[in-house]
């Protein structure tokens, strides 16, 4: 920068300005260098990213006719399963959000903490379920969650309940699949961010006088935030985009607003029909996102005033 | 038949579509289908002798539905030379003008129900929706009728219906309300709706997929269901506890067409005629429960007395049955879907 | 209060603290006293226990065995949070995630200071570390010597019995670092907390402590004021980590101490019979003429090379049974006048008083 903006002052004065010009060209060339590295990753944002939800929202306007309208979004109010789904779809990814930070939080702690060792043996647990596809998954609970599945058979043996527990094909399923599915998108980031918290800060913390848990609620649990804030956002967004597991453990009577893309895309012979739910399930994401931002920015940073 | 199971199918069919496909061998063919053991029995049926008398190699590949046929043909990328759906959706598809016209001096429509011969589709095998209980459950006083499966008090048990077909939902309710089998057409579907609402309080699963049907009914998650004739039989030959018959059963068919723009137009329309030709229909409830669009296979003698009893479309069992009208859902799906929608998802 | 920490200073008294971590023992009963009040430094080179003894002080390692009393308490069982001691960690372990006033403000919050109380005990603090008005900082924005004072600052600020301080300076520059060792000292000697103080570094250790212990390989190897252990050491090991030595093979028979055949004087008491080492600080060599005569040892040498560093010059010689010793002294004209060019023979002195002699191992 104080090169560049030397040789702009000085550009008219030769006496001081040595090689100016020279050194000014040498900062646009290395900027065009820089550009030229960065346009592959440009080209392709552009190109998967720009011109696909361009278009996805180019074609949200247009009705089954091929005119300019405003009908399928008008569907939204007129049609109350939309909404239903719509709050549907974010109480469930509220909710498989909460219980990932209620199941995945003690057990991204208990790993940061154990010997490095057995950390690598555990987190290859949390990370062998990605080995399989996400319909095995959900069929296994299926077959663990049913009426006749293996939790209430157990059950039942053992006399705890008399009728089988409604586990599955209902909200109590999706949530459940869900939450198993997606804890390990909350658990890994956690880690590596609770890894990165320095011992010291804990030894110092009890050193001046904080208790265990003290310390944990003032030092660790603060500067875990930032690990624990992206988890949650890729949780909370990956949820609201997900079909596999509600579709199969909701018993068709959780809709979410994926598997009504996926209807209302069969239903309509326009794209527009299904492109105008994409469009809004990506203008609430980016409104929530922004709204995550605005609420966890500054600590989500790991920088910022406790008055 | 899980048509609808998963709509990655589509950004892969777009995928492909934009990969172009070799043009120049004239004498191959690709036919997409439902894929499963329904698109291996078709192989065997229709595919395998028809690429052995005209001479032609067929190709296969598995579609998703009218979807992937209105992406390919308003993508101008056809890679399709002959694609299965189902009728409604060939009426649909037909409405906006996705197929090319069929050649009826190559086809022989005999011996097709005449509602499923148009210009640009036809139909190739039948499916029926029955009503299925579990005997473990009610011995072999199950549910006989739609009226009983409404019945909640003479019947208590978990129910499981159709959520992704409306049509075929609103097809038995109208039987529930005890409308004679003749009668059902044209849906009345505001009456429809109403005869769903009065049972959806007892709906303990509403399925999306012929998979997920099957696997309510055989883990015992709900008593009784409605469920495609082929799942129903492979549920019984498998050896589960289930009883249906074709009685009040809802006939619905499947049809062939040549996409717009297929570049073997004119094998695609030999081999057609081959497919629902009489000999070959034959060929096909050898292999599956889904029975032959051509009732002249029948006739031919190379299906077993025996066996003709259990397929849908033998004519002593399509007696028995509602024909689902495709032309009536071309027009009334969109407003029936959703009104169906709005109802079951409160 | 903050500044009358030398009545509340206590003596630490640590005996048989034994430490092995997985089957390998890094301290074998380990005993020391600090008295209350003073500076004492823990000098090794790294693996010789020093750190390990600091976190069982402050309660973050557990010992297997022995016992720590602080003004005559039993601690060596009580959870670090109890103990009352502050201590400087060698990176700081500043809080990030708090400006500079809650990271000093810390220990008092969890003592439920009130809040004006806090206000003011942070306020002396900061100005004792001489960072008054940085207070609203952020951590991230202090440099090296300013974090070393708000962690100086926050481990006193409660007024603790003890301050441990675990290499505290060695993140810091050379100069800085100096600077720092002078603050400290001060700071020590105003507000007279009793402290342990880590380091590897033997200047450091000398410019700043009452005591130091050298240690080495989990053992204390002596423990004297600084001016004794450099004057005085009492191991090879001593004399060799602190300060330049010559090591001269010497050996005692019949009460004389002899170096080759030459009868050694001394002021001290020979020791045992046997094999010895003379240790010879290359500042206590001197180049004499002719034989030793009243109060000084000659020892005949070849010079090898003299390299002139401004203030000083550095000759090192070789004895005659071919050991390499070195000599430093200042550039005076009359040592320069006389300074002997690589290859001549000359005479090295050392005067009886400064003849100090450790077992040879």
């Amino acid at each position: 920068m104080s090169i560049v903006s030397a040789s702009l002052d000085h550009a008219g004065r030769p006496d001081r300005a040595l090689n100016a010009d020279a050194l000014a060209a040498d900062a646009r060339r290395e900027s065009r260098g820089l550009l030229a590295l960065l346009s592959p990753g440009l080209f392709l944002v552009f190109a998967v990213i720009i011109v696909p939800i361009g278009w996805l929202f180019w074609l949200s306007l247009f009705d089954e006719t091929g005119q300019l309208s405003a009908a399928n979004y008008a569907r939204f109010f007129e049609q109350a399963s939309y909404i239903k789904t719509f709050v549907t779809t974010f109480k469930v990814a509220f909710i498989v959000t909460g219980a990932c930070v209620l199941f995945g939080y003690p057990l991204a702690y208990m790993l940061s903490q154990l010997p490095r060792r057995a950390a690598s043996i555990c987190l290859i647990f949390v990370i062998l379920p990605f080995w399989t596809s996400v319909l095995v998954r959900t069929y296994a609970w299926l077959v663990i969650l049913q009426r006749k599945g293996l939790v209430n058979s157990w059950l039942i043996d053992l006399g705890v309940i008399g009728q089988p527990l409604p586990l599955a094909n209902n909200f109590s399923g999706v949530v459940i699949g869900m939450t198993h599915i997606m804890l390990p998108f909350l658990v890994l980031p956690l880690y590596a961010s609770m890894k990165t918290i320095d011992v010291d800060c804990l030894r110092a913390g009890m050193n001046l006088g904080a208790s265990p848990a003290a310390t944990f609620r003032q030092i660790f649990f603060p500067l875990s935030l930032p690990g624990l804030a992206s988890g949650v956002v890729i949780v909370f967004v990956l949820c609201l985009g997900f079909f596999v597991t509600p579709a199969l453990m909701g018993g068709g009577k959780v809709i979410m607003w994926a598997m009504r893309m996926e209807q209302t895309t069969s239903l309509y012979s326009n794209w527009g029909a299904g492109a105008a739910l994409g469009v809004v399930l990506l203008g609430f994401t980016l409104a929530l996102l922004g709204l995550f931002q605005w609420l966890l920015g500054a600590r989500a940073t790991g920088v910022w005033s406790q008055r | 038949m899980t048509k609808r199971l998963c709509i990655h199918g589509l950004t892969v069919a777009g995928l492909l579509a934009s990969v172009a496909v070799p043009a120049s061998a004239a004498d191959t063919i690709t036919v997409a289908s439902w894929g499963g053991t329904y698109q291996e029995a078709q192989t065997k049926a229709f595919f395998d002798p028809t690429a052995k008398d005209l001479g032609i190699t067929i190709k296969q590949d598995t579609t998703n539905g009218l979807d992937d046929v209105r992406l390919q043909v308003t993508g101008n990328a056809v890679k399709w030379d002959i694609t299965e759906l189902g009728a409604d959706e060939c009426a649909r598809g037909s409405k906006e003008g996705l197929f090319e016209k069929l050649d009826y001096s190559v086809i022989d429509k005999s011996g097709i129900n005449p509602k499923l011969v148009h210009d640009d589709w036809v139909g190739i095998s039948y499916t029926s929706v029955v009503l299925i209980y579990r005997t473990d459950v009610f011995g072999d006083k199950g549910p006989k009728t739609w009226a009983d499966f409404w019945n909640v008090e003479k019947f208590p048990g978990r129910r499981a219906l159709s959520g992704s077909q409306a049509t075929e939902t609103l097809s038995v309710a109208a039987l529930a309300k005890g409308i004679p089998i003749d009668k059902v057409y044209p849906v009345d579907i505001d009456g429809a709706l109403q005869s769903v609402d009065k049972v959806k309080g007892h709906i303990d699963a509403w399925w999306t997929s012929g998979a997920q049907a099957m696997q309510l009914v055989k883990d015992g998650e709900v008593d009784m269901a409605s469920i495609w004739n082929g799942r129903a039989g492979t549920l019984k030959k498998s050896g589960a506890p289930v009883s249906f018959s074709f009685d009040q059963g809802v006939l619905t068919a499947d049809c062939m067409v040549i996409p717009k723009g297929s570049k073997n137009k004119d094998v695609a329309m030999k081999a057609l005629a081959k497919f629902v030709s009489p000999d070959l229909q034959a060929n096909l409830p050898l292999y599956v429960d889904n029975g032959p669009a051509n009732e002249k296979a029948f006739e031919t003698g190379k299906i077993p007395p025996e066996r003709i009893k259990d397929i849908n479309s033998a004519p002593e069992n399509v007696k028995k049955q509602v024909l689902q009208d495709p032309a009536f859902w071309r027009d009334t799906l969109v407003e029936a879907t959703e009104k169906f929608n709005n109802l079951i998802q409160q | 209060m903050l500044l009358s920490l030398a009545q509340s200073a206590l003596p630490i008294a640590i005996g048989g603290i034994e430490k092995r971590f997985g089957g390998v023992s890094v301290l074998h009963d380990l005993g020391l006293d600090v008295a209350a009040g003073e500076f004492l430094t823990l000098l090794g080179p790294s693996g010789s226990g020093k750190t390990t003894l600091l976190m069982i002080l402050a309660g973050f390692v557990r010992a297997n065995a022995g016992s720590i009393k602080v003004g005559g308490e039993e601690i060596i069982t009580m959870p670090p949070h109890k103990r009352n001691i502050g201590m400087v960690f060698q990176n700081y372990a500043l809080f990030p995630h708090m400006n500079v006033f809650h990271n000093i403000a810390f220990p008092l919050k969890q003592r439920r200071v009130s809040a004006t109380e806090t206000a003011e005990r942070v306020e002396r603090a900061l100005d004792l570390v001489q960072l008054k008005g940085l207070g609203e900082r952020r951590v991230d924005q202090l440099s090296g010597g300013q974090r070393q004072r708000v962690a100086l600052a926050r481990a006193i600020v409660f007024e603790p019995r003890i301050v441990l301080m675990d290499e505290p300076l060695s993140a810091l520059d050379k100069s800085l670092r100096e600077h720092m060792q002078i603050e400290l000292r001060n700071l020590h000697r105003r507000l007279g907390m009793t402290t342990v103080y880590v380091t590897h570094d033997q200047r450091e250790a000398i410019t700043m402590s009452d005591r130091i212990a050298v240690m080495n390989a989990g053992r204390i190897e002596q423990i004297d004021q600084p001016e004794v252990l450099y004057a005085k050491p009492q191991t090879k090991f001593v004399a060799g980590f602190i300060g330049e030595s010559n090591f001269v093979p010497v050996e005692c028979r019949n009460g004389s101490v002899w170096y080759e055949d030459r009868k050694l004087r001394m002021t001290t008491a020979a020791p045992s019979a046997g094999r010895h080492l003379m240790v010879v600080r290359p500042e206590k060599l001197r180049l004499i003429n002719g034989e030793q005569s009243g109060d000084v040892n000659a020892l005949p040498a070849t010079v090898g090379d003299v390299i002139y560093q401004g203030d000083s010059f550095v000759c090192y010689a070789t004895l005659r049974d071919g050991r390499q010793v070195t000599l430093r002294d200042y550039c005076r004209s009359d040592v320069l006048a006389k300074l002997p060019g690589p290859g001549e023979p000359i005479t090295l002195g050392i005067d009886a008083q400064d003849v100090v002699l450790v077992a040879d191992q």
